[in-house]
């Protein structure tokens, strides 16, 4: 009896492991794969160039993108598309990270956000303005008009990835 | 008389021992069980008809989230079977790094059995600290893989996720802690009175039993049967840090309980000796779209005991067919008879004793019908399910 008494003193003069969760967030780790976040560059333009290889890929079919083309008047993303409609259904997606790995322009990102809830089902679908993050200093909101000839490249040149 | 006239206590599906849902039917005498019967198949989820609509790569995702404790082990199990049938093998870091996620798994997934088998013995207080101890290993995994559970580690090939110096350091800090506190867990369970009142000759399971039975994993080791599919076959790193066999003759809860805490040791010893000599080298081998035509098995030693894959390709980039068996289902049969002539109360501590895991038993449903059609058609299936969800929404 003693000796557990012993293991309760103890205890009872530690820190608690607990966290007071809405008020105190646990913080997450670099790898962690939360909600999806669209990307842009610097200059305001999206990454994503609606290219649906994150909807080929996902396991979970949780992705939907309709593309649309892009013109030099109303410019979203580097190239000749953009996506119109993306949509992930938080519901169905699985937080592989597949659609992540799939991505020609690094454009999805699983981000760090945990706090996924909902009371409809039809809220579980987020869209293109949820997903995407806010416009970068410097930059501008799309649709930007821009000069033609500058934006053909559809896929940046990128270095290998790390984390 | 007394042979007309039985008393059948149901249990379940909702909330039996665990909270997961099974049906258990107990004939009783008294308070003794003369006789126990499973019904599983709540929660089957059409899993491997699934992977035959998706692509190789797809499937790996799809089966790791079969069982959210042992999701590693399912991974590793098909990339290992699919490798095989393309005639690749994944390059040793990326071995070893399976290696490595497996028994970090390992720990948690005992770590998490020991927490609730203690509380279907009455003792929270080791299920609260065993389950907080538990958060060490889910860290690390959660700062390695980025997830706390589906990992999603595998790629067909090799691994995702590499190990660089700061990580390699957290996992050894994490280990030296883990194993201070596992020791302590190791005292309690073979010395604390009244849990000992609990599990000391309860559940006792013979050598012959566990044979005859089929049983596997710790629950098999607990009754002195020598297997383990990672010393027996070894896969992925095992060939090269072997693991040692940790059986246990008594064959009762508390060999069961004392074979997984010594597994714990082991598990955290794999590591270390993985970590100190993790080779160099490329994570991925190159893998093609197209998986030629054959078939294959691959088993792997999960938490749980010996999960097996059966893999068939007709050329394609999906598979034709996928079946898994896993490790709860084997033990099922064993448990069931273990229970004839216990209290109705140790029940739950009986059921716990195997560490099921239900959502890995549900891979076939088998309907309880009034007339003689037991099985259904993949078209009558697919109409009751459209016909089942109008009703819902």
């Amino acid at each position: 009896m003693f000796k557990g008494l012993l293991t309760t003193l103890k205890e009872w003069a530690g820190k608690p492991v607990t966290i007071q969760y809405p008020e105190e967030k646990r913080p997450v780790r670099t790898r962690f794969k939360g909600r999806h976040v669209l990307k842009r560059y610097e200059n305001g333009l999206e990454k994503c160039i609606g290219c649906s290889l994150c909807a080929a890929a996902c396991p979970a079919d949780a992705i939907f993108v309709e593309a649309a083309e892009n013109t030099d008047e109303e410019r979203y993303s580097p190239g000749e598309r953009y996506a119109r409609v993306y949509e992930i259904n938080m519901l169905r997606c699985i937080f592989c990270g597949f659609c992540e790995d799939a991505c020609p322009t690094e454009a999805i990102v699983l981000g760090d956000n945990y706090e996924l809830s909902f009371t409809d089902r039809h809220q579980s679908i987020y869209t293109k303005e949820m997903l995407l993050e806010p416009v970068p200093e410097g930059g501008k909101p799309t649709p930007q008009q821009t000069p033609p000839g500058v934006y053909v490249r559809a896929v940046p040149a990128m270095q290998d990835p790390q984390d | 008389m007394t042979s007309e006239r039985k008393f059948i206590v149901p249990i379940g599906p909702q909330h039996p021992a665990l909270k997961e849902p099974g049906h258990f039917e107990f004939t009783v005498d008294g308070e003794i069980v003369t006789d126990a019967s499973v019904r599983l198949g709540y929660v089957h989820r059409g899993i491997e008809k699934g992977a035959e609509e998706r692509s190789y790569i797809q499937d790996l995702y799809l089966f790791e989230r079969i069982c959210g404790i042992c999701s590693h082990v399912h991974a590793t199990a098909f990339a290992l079977g699919v490798e095989r049938l393309a005639g690749v093998e994944a390059p040793l870091r990326a071995q070893a790094i399976r290696s490595l996620v497996a028994e970090m798994e390992r720990i948690h997934s005992h770590m998490l059995w020991l927490g609730v088998a203690a509380h279907e013995g009455g003792f929270d207080t080791l299920f609260m600290y065993s389950w907080r101890d538990r958060e060490i290993v889910m860290d690390l995994l959660e700062a390695f893989t980025g997830n706390r559970v589906n990992y999603s580690v595998n790629l067909l090939g090799g691994v995702k996720c590499d190990v660089n110096e700061s990580l390699r350091d957290q996992i050894l800090r994490g280990m030296d802690q883990l194993e201070k506190r596992i020791q302590h867990y190791l005292n309690v369970v073979t010395t604390d009175r009244t849990f000992l009142a609990r599990t000391e000759g309860v559940g006792r399971m013979t050598r012959e039993q566990a044979d005859l039975f089929g049983a596997v994993g710790p629950t098999a080791r607990a009754s002195g049967v020598p297997r383990d599919v990672r010393v027996d076959a070894p896969y992925a790193y095992y060939s090269t840090v072997p693991v040692r066999l940790i059986t246990d003759e008594r064959g009762d809860l508390l060999a069961r309980f004392v074979v997984r805490i010594n597994e714990l040791f082991e598990a955290i010893r794999v590591i270390r000796e993985i970590l100190d000599h993790l080779p160099e080298g490329e994570l991925t081998a190159r893998m093609p779209r197209r998986i030629p035509a054959g078939e294959t098995i691959s088993r792997v030693e999960a938490p749980r005991g010996e999960l097996f894959y059966f893999v068939k390709s007709n050329g394609g980039e999906k598979p034709e067919r996928v079946k898994v068996r896993t490790p709860s289902l084997c033990n099922w049969g064993s448990v069931m008879q273990v229970a004839v002539g216990h209290k109705l109360a140790d029940m739950p501590m009986i059921l716990a004793g195997i560490d099921p895991c239900f959502s890995c038993n549900d891979r076939m449903v088998q309907l309880k019908r009034k007339d003689s059609q037991q099985w259904m058609s993949w078209e009558d299936l697919r109409q009751y399910g459209i016909e089942y969800y109008k009703k819902v929404l």
